[in-house]
């Protein structure tokens, strides 16, 4: 494995590659605001083998605090608006935050106002927008994989 | 269609002095527990009943100075519904006390059991949890790594579906339902569309319970491979993990090539089905089925001799048909705990002739039986569906049943458990909605099946129950 890396560094090197100044992984964190549970299971299928996110470097992690991504899913409801900003606090900067599935996005919210404080964007700054309802895991693919070919300017 | 498919819901009214042996009596006769919801006008409150052939019974007793009469004692199944009625409508139930808040979330010690005694103390996990699993707080009461007791608080993702449907049509109040949960999406829908039929006065032909049976047992069918990969997940059996998560994405993208939605969004609706589905797509999907299948059980067979796997299941997370019964356990859950009922076997509305519920042999109600009936259960919807897939899908429409009434239950054998809905119509309007999926009805058996058990085992525990919180939530 280390032969392998060098090997590479050396290639790089060789065909006057340039040094990539950042590694080319995200850490996702994932929190569910309020959803149907239907971007969760689409979600969880992106890790399956028809996809493997893992193999482009993008993983769930378990806490904010290793997360480079925040995912967040559903309308959020009043109960989540809390848990969802303290967890956004925990995270280490630069952090990004995913909207996923078109209630993260607001639309079409079902529910009381009182129950819902709405869509991610009143909470927090959103820098990816997946739609679809649910949207599909290759989709889901899509979206985070340009995240981290393509990352917005802080 | 048989006559109990549109016989209408028998409703009795209670008095105050006669309510809870009313609610003895029936219990006593076969009937079921099926529900308790706060009927429109916020007067009375009412208690849902389902017998085994599919008939439903509604016992309501009037709120009077905010108060009515606690059943809790006489069924302890009604214990979450009632304190969801005391925290969303205000009702008092003399005898439940303390109500612990449930819907409410209120400072720790009013919703949670107290748990004294040397060295225990409490772990708090959630509501954000570790891996993609939605919100939800458990706090579980520990000695050392013994849990001794559990309290679940949910109800982070209350959206107020039911709320926000009334005043609507009973068209728009199926957008709520089937929004409700991704999982169950389908059998919440027939469930709300069952019980608006039964209300409008509709019954089904016998085109519309072959296609919604069709869509349920689809639902059924990755929802199960979905939940055999939960179990593998909660040992870290990475390899059996991704086998059922594999075919589980095979099993979403049939449901899109025969509905055109992996989840079956809007396959459902009342009065009628528009699903078309021409000879050459169900001949495709009669392969495909088949082929997963084969790959199930293939993968299962793998598993069952996986001895690293086999060895974590037994004994954890048990579950006594007596405590089935007590607790008012549904679906899989029950079943594996030798409670072999299913409402698969009393649905006249739908196409279930003949059905008799699996059940595992060695149903001692733990995580094995639990896992193992999964799989007993997916082999059948397997060949349910190579029954029902034997030629074209139709649009089609209901037909006239019994006569309109204002009150319908629909009753449901959701991938979790029975599944009620009572709606009351009102002019075409809904006045009053609830939803009591399977997952409601399981978490406090989750929660029970916990206690005495290791931490570390509870996320194989939970994931052999698999609920959703959404479900519940609403």
């Amino acid at each position: 494995m280390l032969t392998l890396l060098r090997d590479l560094r050396r290639l790089r090197r060789d065909l006057h590659l340039p040094r990539p100044d950042r590694g080319r992984s995200l850490a996702i964190r994932h929190v569910d605001a309020g959803s149907c549970n239907g971007c969760e299971h689409e979600l969880t299928l992106t890790a399956s083998p028809f996809y493997d996110l893992a193999r482009f470097g993008l993983g769930i992690v378990a806490s904010p605090r290793h997360a480079d991504v925040l995912l967040v899913t559903g309308a959020v409801t009043s109960r989540m608006r809390d848990p969802l900003l303290i967890a956004y606090a925990a995270m280490p900067e630069p952090r990004r935050v995913a909207a996923l599935g078109n209630c993260a996005l607001g639309r079409n919210l079902l529910g009381t106002p009182a129950d819902l404080v709405g869509p991610v964007e009143t909470l927090l700054p959103v820098d990816v927008r997946i739609s679809g309802c649910p949207p599909t895991p290759d989709l889901i693919a899509e979206a985070i994989l340009r995240l981290v070919d393509d990352p917005p300017s802080m | 269609m048989t006559v109990e498919a549109t016989a209408p819901v028998e409703s009795i009214e209670a008095s105050r002095e006669s309510y809870r042996s009313d609610v003895e009596r029936s219990l006593g006769t076969g009937w079921q527990f099926a529900g308790l919801h706060v009927a429109a006008g916020d007067a009375l409150v009412r208690m849902s009943l389902a017998a085994a052939d599919g008939s439903a019974r509604l016992i309501g007793v009037a709120v009077r100075g905010g108060q009515v009469p606690s059943i809790v004692d006489l069924v302890p199944a009604a214990g979450w519904d009632e304190r969801e009625a005391a925290d969303l409508f205000g009702v008092t139930f003399t005898g439940h006390e303390p109500i612990r808040p449930i819907v409410n979330h209120v400072q720790l010690d009013r919703w949670t059991v107290p748990v004294r005694g040397a060295d225990a103390y409490q772990v708090a996990v959630g509501p954000i949890h570790a891996g993609v699993i939605e919100s939800g707080h458990f706090r579980f009461h520990v000695v050392g790594d013994r849990i001794l007791h559990l309290d679940a608080r949910l109800f982070y993702k209350h959206r107020g579906l039911e709320k926000a449907a009334e005043g609507g049509s009973a068209d728009r109040g199926l957008a709520y339902v089937a929004r409700a949960c991704a999982g169950c999406a389908v059998a919440n829908a027939v469930a709300y569309a069952h019980a608006c039929e039964q209300a409008l006065g509709l019954g089904p032909s016998a085109e519309l319970a072959r296609v919604r049976t069709i869509l349920l047992e689809l639902e059924r069918v990755w929802n199960h491979l979905n939940d055999i990969a939960a179990v593998c997940a909660g040992v870290g059996l990475a390899v059996g993990n991704n086998r059922f998560a594999g075919l589980t994405e095979r099993a979403r993208r049939l449901n899109a090539a025969l509905t055109g939605h992996r989840f079956l969004f809007g396959t459902v609706r009342i009065g009628g089905s528009d699903l078309a589905v021409g000879a050459d797509q169900i001949q495709a999907a009669r392969v495909e089925l088949a082929a997963l299948h084969r790959a199930a059980a293939n993968g299962w067979r793998e598993l069952v001799f996986n001895a690293s796997l086999q060895d974590r299941l037994p004994d954890v997370g048990v579950v006594m048909a007596c405590e089935a019964q007590r607790l008012g356990t549904v679906g899989p859950a029950a079943r594996a705990a030798g409670k072999a009922e299913d409402v698969r076997a009393g649905s006249p509305r739908l196409a279930y002739t003949g059905f008799h519920p699996a059940a595992v042999e060695r149903a001692n109600g733990d995580v094995k039986a639990r896992f193992d009936q999964r799989a007993i259960e997916l082999w059948q919807s397997f060949a349910l569906l190579e029954h029902l897939l034997d030629r074209p899908v139709h649009p089609t429409t209901a037909e006239p049943g019994a006569a309109p009434q204002p009150t319908g239950i629909g009753r449901v054998e959701s991938p979790r458990g029975a599944t009620t809905c009572v709606v009351e119509l009102t002019a075409g309007q809904v006045r009053r909605l609830r939803l009591r999926t399977g997952s409601y009805a399981n978490w406090p058996t989750v929660a029970y099946a916990a206690a005495g058990n290791l931490l570390p085992d509870f996320p194989l525990i939970n994931k052999s129950f698999e609920l959703c919180y959404a479900c519940v939530d609403r």
